[in-house]
């Protein structure tokens, strides 16, 4: 199979991960339950865990690192700690059903769409500008869209929401371990991550990077101040309620300490350059559209397209059958897909990652064209 | 011997301390603490040698990092707190 869906979940890893998860499995036991070496273990494990992203995405303390499900649970967190009833929240026309639907969840909210045109970053940061009233009292913003690969103008959009006091959440599903997230250069008050996608960790792994304590969605054990009844006031533990999962998070231990071994920069150089490729042999087809940047700079390594006269889920599950797996539909994205014009039809989704190769790209063009032929 | 306790409000402030230790070349050892020293139930503690101490409390200062208390190990396996 020529997996093309890492923007849903990288399926390929490096085998530490799966090593480190195996291993956590057969002599880890819980952190924070116990001060025997199983249970140690699993907190030098957690730990670690908890300090390789710090330094990966300058969190100035480990503590703030908090270990998620993944992005959707990090998002409802800081949403949910950030926004009450009757708020008034701005958000851009590319965000997630992980962003829309909790807001929804919430009684009264406005939610203001700041919804330029796909790939124009710069009239983006102006629709952020014109909408950021002082009525918003928060503003979440995808990095990438998970749908398009559409690279938002996130730096401008955080330096508007510093200058105006306002509290941004950053949603970086498709750019954690590809593009800089730094919680300190960007001032946000929570950065949401999965684990299982560009940092290779397994699936049920997530990282919420904080700026702030937060509120929390469960409350349990801790192993800490166990005598009271109200969660702890400090990070992490207000917001880890329950068992770890030591396993996932051995794993993505390995799938950070990856990305920070090959750099996120190169990984995006080399996602960003199949991307290129496939847009390039894609567009030649004819009856294919793409949705394709008009400079590198504003995609990331997912490319977005149609076949005329096809069902996109059609389109998917034939190239399913030629050994090919993409994602087709509307990605739980519909704002992303109102925003671009593509709700009607949905579109037919290719993502990379570090390791795709230039000839899998080659094979899902032929796959393509051979459908054109029918 | 005689050695110190630096409790932690939590295992993770724990393993911070112990990771600004070895930074300065002091071996600390997180360790449960004992339940006789740590009245909200459930802590972890540093485990420092009685002569790395002083230089201890200097690296956790500069790196900002406040114990919740700091206990000498008595010979009769009680602890009796010294600080903060």
């Amino acid at each position: 199979m020529i997996y093309l869906d890492s923007a849903a979940t990288t399926l390929q890893k490096p085998p530490a991960v799966a090593r480190a998860a195996a291993n956590a499995m057969s002599r880890m036991a819980s952190p924070g339950r116990g001060g025997y070496p199983a249970a140690m273990a699993a907190a030098d494990t957690i730990f670690a865990c908890r300090e390789t992203a710090a330094r990966l995405f300058h969190v100035p303390e480990p503590d703030q690192v908090v270990l998620t499900m993944n992005a959707t649970h990090g998002l409802n967190l800081a949403i949910k700690t950030l926004i009450a009833p009757g708020n008034t929240v701005l958000i851009s026309g590319y965000e997630h059903n992980a962003v829309t639907r909790p807001l929804t969840a919430i009684p009264n909210v406005t939610v203001k769409v700041a919804d330029a045109p796909l790939f124009q970053p710069e009239a983006m940061a102006e629709r952020f500008r014109a909408l950021l009233t002082p009525e918003v009292s928060c503003v979440i913003c995808t990095h990438v869209s998970n749908v398009f690969g559409y690279v938002l103008p996130v730096e401008a959009i955080a330096a508007l929401c510093r200058e105006r006091g306002i509290p941004l959440i950053l949603d970086a599903s498709q750019s954690a371990g590809t593009l800089p997230v730094s919680l300190e250069e960007l001032g946000a008050a929570f950065i949401a991550m999965p684990g299982h996608k560009g940092l290779y960790g397994p699936q049920g792994t997530g990282l919420l990077l904080c700026a702030q304590p937060g509120r929390p969605l469960m409350e349990g054990g801790t192993g800490s101040l166990s005598m009271l009844q109200e969660m702890p006031d400090f990070l992490p533990d207000r917001l880890e309620a329950g068992t770890h999962n030591v396993p996932g998070a051995a794993g993505l231990l390995e799938g950070l300490r990856f990305v920070a071994r090959k750099g996120p920069a190169h990984i995006l150089t080399h996602e960003r350059r199949l991307a290129a490729q496939c847009v390039h042999a894609l567009t030649r087809l004819e009856g294919v559209t793409v949705y394709a940047a008009p400079r590198l700079a504003h995609q990331a390594g997912v490319v977005s397209f149609r076949v005329e006269g096809m069902d996109c889920e059609e389109v998917g599950a034939r190239l399913a059958k030629q050994g090919i797996a993409v994602r087709s539909g509307l990605h739980c994205a519909p704002l992303a897909h109102r925003t671009a014009g593509t709700l009607e039809t949905g579109t037919v989704r290719a993502s990379f990652s570090a390791f795709n190769t230039p000839g899998e790209v080659s094979a899902l063009v032929r796959a393509v064209s051979r459908l054109r032929a029918r | 011997m005689v050695y110190y306790l630096i409790v932690c409000r939590s295992l993770t402030y724990a393993q911070r301390t112990a990771a600004v230790l070895e930074r300065g070349g002091i071996t600390g050892v997180v360790l449960r603490a004992p339940k006789s020293i740590v009245g909200e139930g459930c802590g972890y503690a540093v485990k420092v040698s009685e002569r790395r101490l002083a230089q201890s409390l200097v690296l956790l200062n500069r790196a900002e990092l406040r114990p919740k208390g700091i206990y000498i190990a008595e010979s009769d396996g009680s602890y009796r707190q010294v600080g903060p």
